[in-house]
């Protein structure tokens, strides 16, 4: 069952999370259906361990539940939020390092596309697997040692042997072709 | 910084996409704290960058994550009500008399002592419970874990799974794998002996139907030193199918193959 506000429409994050402030874990819950899949995709894609994906996505949503109250609306998108915390602990992980935990207070993270509904969801995967399948074959490759690998792009140089001007100029690209596709 | 003491476009891309060399993130997340503007354009960079993530191929996690998520909350829910610290109600502070006699005030030492033993009690009861939260959690992890194995066994022992055998495809390097697969409980689970890939690469396991178009039973990489492990899928329940194959695809997954087939077996 979806779940609904009281108008019948599909409840917003940021009301979710204010039931969850209230510990409501139907609240919880429902947050956890809409972004488990995005989630534990993404720590898997880094990892590519099973366990260890569901560890971060286990501790993420117990991070929202014990500090919900210190998410601000304003600050950015809670899926947004979630996808980034995700990835920063998968990367620190994949190179063992000791990553800060990200307080739900910092790091806003802007998204003006609607993650909140499966439809919504649903085309945006269809859009960004459009995006990346088109990219020229540098631009994705730079994009994806960053970002699913970790690489700066000093590294990055250093794998592909190519200059460092372009491996910027390639990951700058590749960036401005997904804002121009997804608007 | 390039742009007047600002962050640049490129330098907030690199950031956001996490190629900015970690000696040179500092300064730039200080900035940007600072700087209002710095600060939404960060934001938002993070938020394009975050749509990255949803490029790759979608897994669904074990519904036993989300209960030990929940069994989790609730064992510590339960630890925080017991070791509650008890407040005074409302109706009894109201009428609490205000007395200053000096009486009252030969009691200040008496009070200021009890005041540090129950502070003290009551540190070392949030001690103790958050070690009862964290042994809750591994029991639940256990449990969980348990039952995992056990539902392995229980799927690898039922006559209605079948096992097939993958062996490496024509033209590759020798390698070799089993499958177990239910269609009843749409369950699969999988083993391979197959060579570790570039980190752009990662293999991915098809059940081929007997109509329609391969279904993916997930990306998986073999563990360092040949490392046996067992992986397994949910996939659509009733599904008829007539082989396996294993191919090599983008780090991501895709969501139909394109890569070559590195195993295959017949359903």
């Amino acid at each position: 069952m979806r779940p609904q506000g009281s108008t019948g429409e599909l409840a917003s994050d940021w009301s979710l999370l204010e039931r969850v402030v209230r510990k409501d874990e139907e609240a919880l819950s429902a947050l956890y259906d809409r972004y488990s899949g995005l989630v534990y995709s993404e720590a898997k894609r880094i990892l590519r361990d099973t366990g260890a994906a569901e560890e971060i996505l286990q501790d993420l949503f117990y991070q929202i539940w014990r500090t919900a109250e210190r998410f601000d609306e304003a600050r950015g998108s809670l899926g947004g939020w979630l996808l980034v915390a995700a990835r920063n602990r998968a990367i620190s992980r994949l190179r063992r390092k000791t990553g800060k935990t990200e307080e739900l207070k910092e790091n806003g993270v802007g998204l003006r596309v609607d993650l909140e509904s499966r439809t919504a969801q649903n085309l945006l995967l269809e859009k960004v697997r459009g995006v990346m399948q088109e990219l020229p074959e540098g631009q994705r490759e730079a994009v994806e040692l960053a970002y699913f690998e970790g690489m700066s792009h000093t590294e990055i140089a250093e794998k592909t042997g190519q200059p460092l001007g372009t491996i910027k100029t390639r990951i700058r690209s590749a960036m401005e072709t997904l804002k121009r596709v997804l608007g | 910084m390039t742009n007047g003491g600002h962050i640049s476009a490129e330098e907030l891309t690199l950031l956001a996409v996490g190629a900015m060399p970690e000696e040179h993130c500092a300064a730039l997340r200080a900035h940007a704290a600072e700087c209002v503007d710095c600060g939404a354009k960060l934001a938002e960079a993070r938020g394009q960058a975050a749509l990255l993530a949803l490029g790759v191929a979608q897994e669904k996690p074990a519904a036993t994550i989300k209960a030990e998520l929940f069994a989790r909350i609730r064992a510590e829910r339960e630890q925080e009500e017991m070791y509650r610290w008890p407040a005074k109600s409302g109706e009894e502070a109201a009428h609490a008399p205000a007395r200053k006699s000096r009486r009252g005030w030969s009691l200040v030492p008496v009070a200021a002592a009890l005041a540090i033993a129950t502070t003290w009690e009551w540190k070392e009861n949030q001690r103790m419970a958050g070690e009862l939260a964290s042994a809750n959690h591994q029991i639940v992890k256990m449990t969980n874990e348990r039952q995992r194995a056990e539902m392995l066994v229980d799927l690898l022992s039922s006559p209605d799974t079948v096992s097939v055998r993958l062996a490496a495809a024509p033209e590759t390097q020798p390698s070799a794998g089993m499958v177990r697969y239910n269609a009843k409980r749409g369950m699969v689970v999988y083993t391979a002996e197959l060579p570790a890939l570039p980190a752009d690469k990662i293999y991915q396991m098809w059940l081929v139907p007997a109509t329609g178009a391969p279904i993916s039973a997930g990306i998986f990489a073999p563990g360092p030193h040949g490392t046996r492990q067992l992986w397994t899928a949910e996939v659509p329940m009733n599904t008829e199918v007539k082989a396996f194959a294993v191919t090599i695809e983008p780090a991501g997954g895709v969501a139909q193959p394109t890569g070559p087939k590195v195993l295959v077996g017949a359903g």
